[in-house]
């Protein structure tokens, strides 16, 4: 298969409206405020980026959709990712694929009923993210399915502080892997991808500023060498998402090119986020500079869903049947 | 961002295939010496009287004239069929041609072309000096202008299969008083002319595919200088160009079969029911699905921007970091039946080979400097100003 990877101007166009809304309303150092955590600025946009059709992005026309396809969704979710967006965001981009019928589909895509994620716990429970205002629940385990949102549940302390989390104790049998699912793992890798090209950019930028022995710390190879690799590590894991959404569909293997991208782009993210941090040096453990916030965000986008191994075994083709 | 076919493709696609179905040579290849060269060159010859030689080269000198995509289709395939290696035609179709066809005269280009992908001719690289390795402009082969003659003295290093090759493309200081980048050029070198030496070097997997070359008052003709007079470093940085994009497309497919290869041995031997196993091959599996998907975003950026950029070394530095790590989880894997010798290109063989890719064309730290610096922009070192 051949692939090319050049925005046409469409996928521009796209790409260009969903990033400037994101830059002008949901810039990274909003999240230094307590006020703009738990997902509540998103939630009051989520009127503009229906209105960009962010939701509909690859659902068919006669669905009410744009029609386009999972490439321009992943181009989407990378930009979600640079900005650490609350993953309800991605929630809503997927819960129209998950819709019962056109009714629910059509207020989910235009933004006036709100989904978020939940984690299926073993052996009972669920775990839920920035849920709550959302009025539909995607449900991940190795599968993925639309749930209303369960009757009851406690909010809890999450690892990532700017996420809301909370736990319930109901009972849901287990998923069985769907192609939704996939599609889903596809976008959390573009997030991921997200996060390890802004954590790569904010360590060039400071390494090319901060001065220490008379000298940009980054003209140090210590230091530059670190860089390079953070390079290598975004761009592999952009490749393979983009690679493996663009050809989502025409015929090769979706779900090992969607478990490598998501493999690969766990992998960017965290390592990219620990480096950037480390060249931030003591300005990077502390709470004002933003470095942890990705940090924190790789972490819990990594834990979303279908586990390590499971892809792994995705890939190897040796998922139990 | 699409996936591209068309009809036409599809044709390009399926005659690849049919005629690589038929002509693959297959049985052990000759590993050294002159059989080796025979073969290589033969090998080309079929090529090129089937149609397939230089696909995207020029049609006035022997080329079909298609475009990249074409190019990479018949890479794609021509891999896939597990044909041989370019070996001793490397230099000459990677290096030396794609330089010559950019940076070339006329006269150049009518000479050397045309029997290249006849395979009539082949060529070695003389670059790397004892004393310039990752430090290339420090290079010190003089040459002196006498009549209509340069006239060469010194010697060059890491020379492959300089033993087996007609011409090489070699780096001379042709004005020591220029600074360092000034003074270089880029020439056309009979590898038969009088006053060559050229001394195999054996490496670490046992075969002598390198060579240090001493030149003693070589006469070189002053039209076979490339690119001008003194202007051979920006010619240098051409041919380096080509290395760092899709030079190494083929190896990059073999990588990929030899992980599915290691799944497979992993399977049959139960060793993939242990979690780390799984976990290491599942990601080296990734790792090189990575791969493929950077080439392929390289290639496409080929096909806007003409002259490959230095994020060609992203590509090379992960091809080459992730051979090494694939050969190693290969003699891990394998345990007590890696250390036993089977002769020809055995694990151990393979094994040995994968250093080189972290090494040669720049190593990895090299790259490493260049994509903080060129790609990033960060600032120069102290030492590499």
């Amino acid at each position: 298969m051949i692939v090319d990877f050049q925005l046409s101007e469409e996928q521009q166009l796209i790409e260009d409206s969903i990033s400037g809304l994101l830059a002008e309303r949901l810039p990274v150092e909003r999240l230094r405020e307590t006020g703009s955590h738990f997902g509540a600025a998103e939630h009051r946009l989520l009127p503009a980026f229906a209105e960009l059709g962010l939701f509909g992005l690859a659902v068919p026309e006669a669905q009410g959709g744009i029609g386009l396809g999972i490439a321009e969704e992943a181009l989407a979710a990378k930009a979600l990712g640079r900005h650490l967006a609350s993953p309800s965001l991605l929630a809503q981009m997927v819960a129209p694929h998950l819709a019962e019928d056109n009714e629910e589909r059509a207020t989910l895509i235009a933004g006036a009923s709100s989904a978020a994620f939940a984690n299926r716990l073993a052996p009972t429970g669920v775990q839920l993210f920035d849920a709550g205002s959302a009025t539909r629940i995607v449900l991940l385990d190795d599968g993925a399915r639309l749930i209303a949102t369960p009757a009851s549940a406690e909010s809890v302390d999450g690892l990532d502080e700017a996420v809301a989390m909370a736990r319930g104790d109901d009972d849901y049998p287990a998923g069985s892997r769907n192609m939704i699912a996939d599609r889903i793992s596809l976008l959390f890798a573009a997030y991921l991808a997200g996060i390890a090209q802004a954590t790569l950019e904010m360590a060039v930028a400071y390494a090319g500023t901060r001065e220490q022995f008379g000298q940009p710390i980054g003209a140090f190879q210590a230091i530059k060498h670190q860089c390079a690799d953070m390079a290598v590590r975004a761009a592999a894991a952009e490749a393979q998402v983009l690679q493996a959404a663009i050809t989502f569909g025409a015929g090769g293997d979706d779900r090992a090119e969607a478990a490598a991208a998501r493999l690969l782009a766990t992998d960017a993210a965290l390592a990219n986020a620990k480096a950037n941090i480390q060249i931030h040096g003591g300005m990077g453990f502390t709470a004002e500079c933003d470095a942890h916030l990705f940090l924190k965000r790789a972490h819990l986008i990594a834990a979303l869903g279908s586990s390590k191994r499971a892809e792994q075994a995705r890939l190897l083709g040796s998922e139990a049947a | 961002m699409k996936v591209i076919s068309s009809p036409e493709l599809d044709i390009f696609r399926a005659g690849c295939r049919d005629w690589l179905a038929d002509n693959v040579p297959r049985g052990p290849l000759p590993m050294e010496g002159q059989a080796l060269r025979e073969f290589d060159l033969a090998w080309q010859r079929r090529q090129y009287e089937g149609g397939w030689a230089g696909v995207a080269w020029p049609k006035d000198y022997g080329g079909r004239g298609l475009s990249v995509l074409e190019q990479l289709v018949w890479l794609q395939e021509y891999a896939r069929a597990g044909a041989p290696q370019s070996r001793s035609m490397f230099v000459a179709l990677s290096h030396a041609g794609p330089t010559l066809i950019v940076q070339g005269s006329e006269a150049h280009k009518q000479r050397h072309l045309p029997p290249i992908l006849r395979g009539e001719e082949n060529w070695c690289q003389g670059f790397s000096e004892p004393g310039a390795g990752s430090d290339l402009a420090s290079l010190k082969c003089r040459a002196v202008i006498d009549g209509d003659s340069l006239v060469v003295t010194g010697t060059k290093i890491w020379t492959t299969y300089g033993h087996l090759a007609d011409w090489q493309e070699l780096l001379v200081r042709t004005d020591p008083d220029l600074p360092r980048h000034k003074g270089i050029s880029w020439v056309i070198c009979d590898m038969k002319s009088p006053g060559i030496d050229i001394r195999p070097i054996k490496t670490m997997s046992g075969i002598a595919h390198f060579a240090q070359v001493f030149y003693d008052e070589v006469r070189i003709p002053l039209t076979n200088v490339v690119g001008g007079l003194n202007n051979g470093w920006r010619v240098a940085m051409t041919t380096l160009g080509f290395e760092r994009g899709t030079g190494t497309v083929a190896h990059q497919i073999e990588l990929a079969s030899t992980v599915d290869e290691l799944i497979g041995i992993a399977r049959t031997s139960g060793a993939i029911d242990d979690g780390a196993v799984a976990s290491d091959l599942a990601t080296l599996k990734a790792e090189v699905m990575a791969l493929r998907s950077l080439t392929a975003m390289s290639v496409s950026r080929g096909m806007h921007e003409a002259v490959p950029g230095a994020e060609g070394n992203i590509v090379a530095l992960y091809f080459g970091e992730l051979t090494r790590r694939v050969h190693a989880a290969a003699i891990d894997l394998l345990g007590p039946a890696a250390l036993e010798r089977r002769g020809g290109h055995d694990w151990a063989m393979r094994y040995f080979e994968s250093y080189k890719w972290a090494i040669g064309g720049g190593t990895s730290e090299i790259r490493r400097n260049t994509i903080g610096e060129r790609v990033l922009g960060l600032p120069k070192g102290p030492v590499a100003r």
